[in-house]
């Protein structure tokens, strides 16, 4: 019982961040049809940026988190900037091919500025530990969902009731129509691109806290992806909800059947979701009127 | 206010769709633009939207005017704003979106604080809406849909209107209705209003004063009521033989007949 209690929390735990940075995916899909497989290696630049500023030049916790995420809205808004904003009209394979690339060359300048070993742990959080039953809970973890969760209800209220988020939306549904409006898509891509990669900041930087900042840190972005397609690729709560569902089954399945068998167990359950709901549990579905 | 001069228009750089088209709108005019299929009617509402550039196509001789700037290389967005708003062809709606985000959508270029009493005003014009204001718009019926792509654009409150075929699929009461509200919105608000329309009768009745286009010329024009009493016209048109009475279908030779303007 303790034993799949524990399994439980720790899937949750780390459901939460697959989930923030799924909502990374989503932001960007949503506006532009483009799959963002750079997403992962945008959360290692901006750990590595919050560990810069934090260890680096020594700035307080508070500092070094809102410049890391100042700097992560920076990187997005550049990468859409000096790439994708050149390929607006061409194939959509092309953009997918520059942004998998992209990654690579994301992950060589990490690795040139900062070297390939991992780099001197920080902690942010406190050491605490809390006890359920005979399970173990680090006030590490509990922050580190608290904060994952908070972003992620923070960028579904903002989708919903702002006027940004809501020219979003529209984006996302027809460029010309909103063209015809007199609203720029250009520049409402722009700042999708700028909000992804402020998530991936913060999903970097909870997750260096936990895992070490390291290079590994940008594999997440591989088990994000079937957290946003079980939510369906347009949904923010859809892709909180496979973020956990994806973090649940792969914490079961790797204490009961063997940590190998962990990652491969959200693939499988990503190939059973996509045969029988191709458009995920929350995306939408296309009207067709008869 | 609005003044196109020999415009010409290509697509991709090869295909001609425009020849020289030259029209004027006064301030608070209703104008409608007939033409058969292909004439360039769309065209010409893109030219003059900025939209164009969205689909490769480019102004290539001739200006278009508007209140004294040129503005056939503007963006469509910059066009938005300087207050020419077009509704697209075939009811664009944003479809996963409800009928009340849409029209803010509509009025987002303007300031925030008149977005209550703009929805008010388009309640106004299309009772219906109001009562589905919170159902998706992709789900509403056709003439609702136009509804809304109409609604969306008063919101923003154009000085110019650009409306490409309100009437499209659309049964005739509905038509009759939302040509009301079209005259009704430029009598109230003083916009003026483009109308380009297949459904020539409708448009000839509605507007002041109408341009026919064929094969990307403008090759007729002339007050309204003038246009209607029109030979030509009423013949390739309005679907009237000479005398003014219905064609009947033993007249009509086996092969199409058709006029040269030029």
């Amino acid at each position: 019982m303790d034993f799949i209690l524990s399994l439980i929390i720790s899937g949750l735990m780390n459901g939460a961040i697959y989930g923030l940075v799924a909502l990374g995916f989503v932001l960007i899909y949503k506006s532009s049809s483009v799959l963002n497989f750079s997403q992962g290696h945008m959360l290692l630049l901006g750990a590595y940026i919050f560990w810069f500023f934090r260890t680096a030049m020594g700035f307080n916790l508070y500092l070094a988190l809102f410049l890391a995420v100042g700097v992560g809205f920076l990187v997005g808004i550049l990468i859409e900037r000096l790439t994708l904003r050149r390929l607006i009209g061409q194939p959509l394979i092309s953009m997918i091919t520059v942004t998998i690339f992209l990654s690579l060359v994301i992950e060589g300048f990490v690795s040139l500025i900062w070297g390939s070993y991992p780099l001197q742990h920080i902690a942010i959080f406190s050491n605490r530990c809390f006890n359920i039953g005979n399970c173990v809970l680090t006030a590490q973890n509990l922050y580190a969902f608290g904060l994952a969760l908070t972003t992620a209800l923070a960028l579904i209220l903002f989708f919903r009731y702002t006027n940004l988020g809501l020219a979003m939306r529209g984006v996302a549904e027809g460029h010309q129509t909103m063209q015809s409006m007199g609203i720029s898509v250009k520049k409402i891509l722009n700042i999708s691109w700028g909000i992804a990669g402020m998530a991936a900041t913060i999903g970097g930087i909870i997750l260096g806290s936990t895992l070490g900042f390291q290079l590994g840190l940008s594999h997440i972005g591989l088990l994000a992806i079937p957290a946003a397609f079980i939510g369906g690729l347009e949904s923010p709560e859809g892709a909180i909800l496979g973020g956990l569902l994806i973090g649940l089954c792969e914490s079961i399945v790797s204490g009961y059947i063997g940590n190998a068998a962990g990652v491969p167990a959200a693939f499988l359950i990503l190939i059973v979701v996509m045969i029988f709901k191709p458009y995920g549990f929350f995306g939408l579905v296309k009207i067709e009127r008869v | 206010m609005l003044k196109l001069s020999n415009v010409e228009v290509k697509y991709a750089d090869v295909i001609l769709v425009l020849r020289g088209v030259s029209l004027e709108i006064a301030k608070g005019t209703i104008v409608s633009l007939l033409g058969s299929n292909g004439a360039g009617k769309t065209t010409t509402l893109k030219a003059i939207s900025g939209l164009l550039h969205t689909e490769l196509g480019e102004v290539t001789a001739g200006t278009i005017e508007y209140e004294g700037y040129r503005i056939d290389a503007m963006d469509p967005e910059q066009i938005a704003k300087m207050g020419i708003i077009q509704v697209m062809e075939g009811r664009r709606v944003l479809e996963h979106l409800t009928v009340e985000e849409n029209l803010r959508l509509g009025g987002y270029i303007r300031s925030r604080d008149n977005i209550k009493k703009d929805l008010d005003m388009v309640y106004d014009y299309f009772p219906k809406l109001r009562s589905l204001r919170n159902s998706t718009s992709g789900y509403l019926s056709g003439g609702e849909q136009q509804m809304v792509v109409m609604g969306r654009a008063m919101m923003a409150h154009p000085k110019i209107m650009l409306l490409d075929e309100p009437s499209m699929g659309l049964a005739p009461l509905i038509v009759e209705e939302i040509f009301e509200i079209i005259r009704k919105f430029n009598t109230e608000e003083k916009s003026s209003i483009l109308i380009v329309e297949q459904n020539a009768r409708t448009a000839l009745g509605a507007s002041e004063y109408a341009y026919v286009l064929e094969n990307g010329r403008v090759v007729l024009d002339g007050p309204s009521s003038k246009l209607a009493d029109n030979e030509d016209i009423k013949e390739f048109y309005l679907g009237l033989s000479k005398i003014g009475e219905k064609k009947s279908y033993r007249d009509v030779k086996h092969y199409k007949r058709r006029k040269r303007w030029l």
